[in-house]
């Protein structure tokens, strides 16, 4: 009625709502000077972008919150052509890896492998690159495989321009004694970062990634950042995969991730991921337990402390006979922190001999915390070992903290030792000894920077 | 195995009728404004409840049709009539009952169960409760027992005051589409401190083909007192669909305890969609005890809200799920206050295509501190060509919340078969026992000869299964 402000009010952001102003032309600029098939797919991808709803799956349409994302002003990189600008750091993998390849930003810092690893045939190289130098290859591990799901809106932005990508092929039969270090680390305010993955096994091959997310210290705190990220993963027969992701990225970055595995033949496959970091982070997981005794462990734990939001969604789906499924999430919440830890197992009626377990744990540490579980089972095939289920949220045990309080540990201590301990199931399975080291120190660090935690809420932030 | 078949014998045509009768008052097919004033007219309703209707079916326009669960567009809302009164008046003793409607009855079984164990009988026939009997002696304590249309005549005020209060119409559509057109249902008043001393019961049947059956129950139970309640349901089979749109609503006040125990029997042709939904005051104790054999799709989660301090949630819900059947069913409870306590159990058992769902919240609400609360749901698929889905949500948002949740599906194991027929039982006895064996946490939960009905319901819904 009235004319009284001048300044037009921003919109209300509601919770489905994608800030990131993604358009076509971001997508035409990075397609372009493309092969057909890529730009094609690119334009594919856009037009179910623009189709899609932000969570298609009605099971979990109501537990879907972007407002901690204001990503309005996010610029994205320009599309990294061929090898990229030559790596600036050094020309040797990090010590005690076989490879790295290590981002910053948009720019390569290291790209690299030990003598031993070109030996045998292990090829690490920027996406770009092996689009240049073996089109067929890329082609068949960007497109073929189809590893981003269709549904899924966030996946598709990342399909449609990505601007930065790294691969790693290990061939056949070959075991890796040392892991390989994927490192990205993101902050530059109001960028976009879109990267993909790409990861293949070849029959027998045997490999160790750790994969770090960090931040870069440039963050301005109103300024925000967007990384998205995916790992797209090829097992052979019998080959074996080990994952470790640490997020540590700051709290103006925004993350999307986005991490789907294509499991052969008895091989197995174990994730072992950390989220302790961004403002808001959404992520799944896609397991595809196609071969016949093919095998995943997965274990995530969730470290949230402020306002932070953790959007976590896990799809196994069995379909060779006699697979194995154990997924564990653990989540310990601070402050105002907020998890959705959705797990859905997929028995098909082909999957005889199923063994599959979700546990979905977690523990809130203030009153204004939220966890919510949606651990789900859809099953065709009656004839497994185990299709179960578990689940539970509870304050810390009286009993453990009255234990350790008895051995002479001070309270806020023992808290500490009980709330670590819960979450070390994904702590022992970091590969490096200095990246474990590493992770348990951030976990100290975040636990006592976490307001109120131990003296009952007193210092809110 | 043909060999066993006849120790299980087939007693589905007990069920299967379909008797003539001459509706007083009906309807046309179709869903109008002009309907829902005519059914308002009929039953000369105060100004209020029309309008109440009116509001409630305009929301129930505007509601999509929900999506998240799957065959719910089929249900063809043109087809279906709204409203039928098979007789005149409410029927005070069975003597007045009409003969054909009593032959009705009597196949069911009513009789015997009143003159055995049952306080009181609200019988709907269709669209109106056309028998009730309420013993002297619960008449004498103040309990209130009748159809919810007489209610709403004669205890205007306790109606008024809660009638739509723990299911407003604009819950969901369906709760939307029932309280424009609702009719009959059970009305139940007990007044402080008085405890009923057995089972209020109430029998539905679905009669005449596409006759929408749209009952609306209201149990208020005062301070301290304590009631249970029965319903269960069976209906002729037809082969084109039907639709039943129910709304439950209780009120549990400060120290009452309510127990309510459903078995749903719909003919396979129905579609059940059903709004249950209680609130739980201070100390209060509320109990659903959900059964489901029957019916095409149900859609049913019945829900506690526990709303006052102290208050305990206690949810069974079963399920059978056969040939193209889908139960959709499971349970919800709500903590608003603090040292509230829930306790969710579910089994469901799939077989010869069908598909059961369970899908489950449990929600500890900011302030509602120290919350203790269990979930468990098992199912049992008998066969390969069944599907059991399992979906929970848990929403916990105190920090001194006690939760667990487990949840298992598997099948009969052949070990067990194979000890019972080394006993002597055939296959099928086998199973059937096994099963029996699995739904135990619900049977126990049920007065002897609901227990025996049930285990003969499960019996038939087994039978043939192993062919």
């Amino acid at each position: 009625m009235t004319v009284a402000s001048a300044r037009p009010r921003p919109a209300r952001q509601g919770p489905t709502d994608l800030t990131f102003a993604f358009d076509e032309a971001i997508v035409e600029a990075a397609a372009a000077g493309e092969p057909d098939w890529l730009a094609g797919d690119r334009r594919a991808a856009f037009a179910r972008f623009l189709v899609l709803p932000i969570e298609s799956n009605q099971l979990y349409t109501t537990y879907v919150d972007l407002r901690n994302a204001t990503l309005a002003n996010a610029v994205p990189y320009e599309r990294a052509r061929g090898a990229g600008s030559a790596p600036v750091g050094p020309t040797e993998p990090d010590h005690g890896t076989a490879g790295t390849a290590s981002f910053r930003e948009n720019r390569i810092e290291i790209m690299a492998l030990d003598a031993a690893a070109i030996a045998a045939g292990v090829t690490l190289e920027p996406l770009g690159a092996l689009i240049d130098r073996e089109p067929e290859t890329a082609e068949r591990l960007l497109i073929a495989s189809a590893a981003l799901p269709d549904d899924d809106r966030l996946a598709q932005l990342t399909r449609a321009g990505w601007n930065q990508g790294v691969v790693l092929r290990v061939p056949p039969g070959v075991h890796l004694k040392q892991p390989i270090v994927l490192r990205w680390a993101v902050g530059a305010p109001d960028r976009a970062l879109l990267t993909r993955t790409l990861v293949e096994l070849g029959d027998g091959a045997v490999a160790t990634i750790l994969e770090e997310l960090l931040p870069t210290g440039d963050e301005v705190a109103d300024r925000q950042n967007l990384f998205t990220g995916t790992m797209e993963v090829t097992l052979g027969r019998d080959a074996k995969l080990s994952v470790s992701s640490l997020q540590e990225l700051s709290s103006s970055t925004v993350a999307f991730q986005h991490r789907h595995a294509s499991v052969g033949e008895g091989s197995t496959l174990h994730w072992a991921v950390a989220q302790l970091g961004s403002r808001l982070v959404r992520s799944r997981v896609d397991n595809v337990l196609a071969g016949d005794r093919s095998s995943v462990e997965q274990v995530e734990i969730v470290f949230g402390s402020d306002d932070q939001v953790f959007d976590l969604t896990s799809y196994t789906r069995h379909i060779g006979r006699d697979t194995t499924g154990n997924l564990l999430s653990k989540g310990a919440l601070m402050d105002k922190a907020r998890s959705y830890m959705k797990g859905m197992i997929v028995i098909d009626r082909s999957a005889v001999g199923t063994d599959s377990f979700l546990g979905e744990f977690g523990m809130n540490l203030s009153k204004a915390t939220r966890s919510v579980a949606i651990p789900s089972l859809e099953i065709d095939q009656p004839d497994c070992r185990r299709a179960a289920h578990a689940s539970a949220v509870g304050p810390i045990d009286e009993g453990q903290l009255f234990y350790l309080e008895s051995r002479g540990i001070p309270p806020d201590e023992a808290r500490k030792f009980i709330v670590l301990g819960f979450l070390e199931p994904v702590v022992a399975r970091v590969p490096l000894e200095e990246a474990q080291d590493r992770l348990r120190e951030r976990l100290d660090a975040k636990w006592d920077a976490g307001s109120g935690v131990g003296s009952g809420g007193t210092a809110a932030a | 195995m043909t060999a066993t078949r006849e120790i299980v014998t087939d007693q589905r045509d007990q069920f299967a009728f379909h008797d003539d009768i001459a509706y007083l008052a009906e309807t046309k097919r179709g869903l109008t404004r002009a309907t829902v004033e005519e059914i308002s007219g009929f039953k000369n309703e105060p100004d209020w409840m029309l309008q109440y209707r009116l509001r409630a079916y305009e929301h129930f326009l505007k509601r999509p049709m929900p999506t998240w669960t799957d065959g719910l567009d089929k249900i063809d809302f043109d087809k279906i009539v709204y409203y039928r009164k098979p007789s005149e008046r409410e029927e005070k003793s069975w003597d007045d009952v009409p003969d054909q409607i009593k032959a009705t009855f009597e196949r069911l079984g009513i009789p015997e169960a009143e003159r055995k164990f049952l306080a009181g009988v609200g019988a709907q026939y269709d669209s109106e409760v056309v028998y009730h009997s309420v013993k002297e002696e619960l008449t004498k304590l103040g309990v209130v027992f009748m159809g919810t249309d007489q209610a709403l005549i004669e205890y205007p005020d306790i109606f008024r005051k809660h009638f739509g209060t723990v299911v407003p119409a604009e819950d969901n559509k369906f709760s939307a589409l029932n309280a424009a057109v609702w009719s009959g249902g059970s009305f139940v008043y007990v007044p402080k401190g008085v405890e009923v001393p057995l089972p209020l019961q109430a029998y539905f049947r679905i009669n005449g083909e596409n006759t929408g059956q749209f009952e609306r129950t209201l149990i208020v139970v005062d301070e301290g007192a304590k009631v249970h309640y029965i319903e269960g349901c069976t209906a002729p089979i037809y082969a084109t669909e039907s639709l039943h749109v129910a709304v439950v609503e209780v009120v549990a006040l400060p120290g009452s305890k309510v127990r309510y125990t459903t078995i749903q029997n719909w003919s396979n042709d129905v579609y059940n969609l059903v709004t249950k939904r209680a609130h739980a005051y201070e100390n209060s104790t509320v109990e659903w005890i959900d059964a489901n054999t029957g019916s095409r799709k149900t859609v049913k989660f019945p829900a506690i809200y526990l709303r006052g301090e102290g208050a305990t949630a206690d949810i069974i819900s079963v399920a059978v799920a056969g040939k193209g059947q889908h139960q959709d069913t499971g349970a919800k409870a709500v903590h608003l206050a603090p040292n509230t306590r829930s306790r969710i159990v579910s089994k469901s058992v799939s077989k010869d295509g069908g598909r059961a769902t369970y899908r489950g919240q449990l929600k500890v609400s900011p302030g509602a501190t120290n919350v203790v609360a269990s979930v468990r749901c098992d199912a049992l698929m008998l066969d390969d060509i069944s599907r059991s889905d399992t979906y929970p949500y848990i929403d916990i948002q105190e920090d001194d919340t006690s939760m667990t949740h487990e949840a298992t599906v598997g099948k009969v194991s052949a070990e067990q078969v194979f000890y019972l027929m080394s006993r002597g039982l055939t296959e099928n006895e086998a199973t059937n026992l096994i099963v029996q064996g699995f739904l135990e946490v619900f049977t126990k939960e049920l007065p002897m000869e609901y227990a025996i009905e049930f285990n003969r319901l499960v019996k038939l819904e087994m039978e043939g299964s192993l062919g």
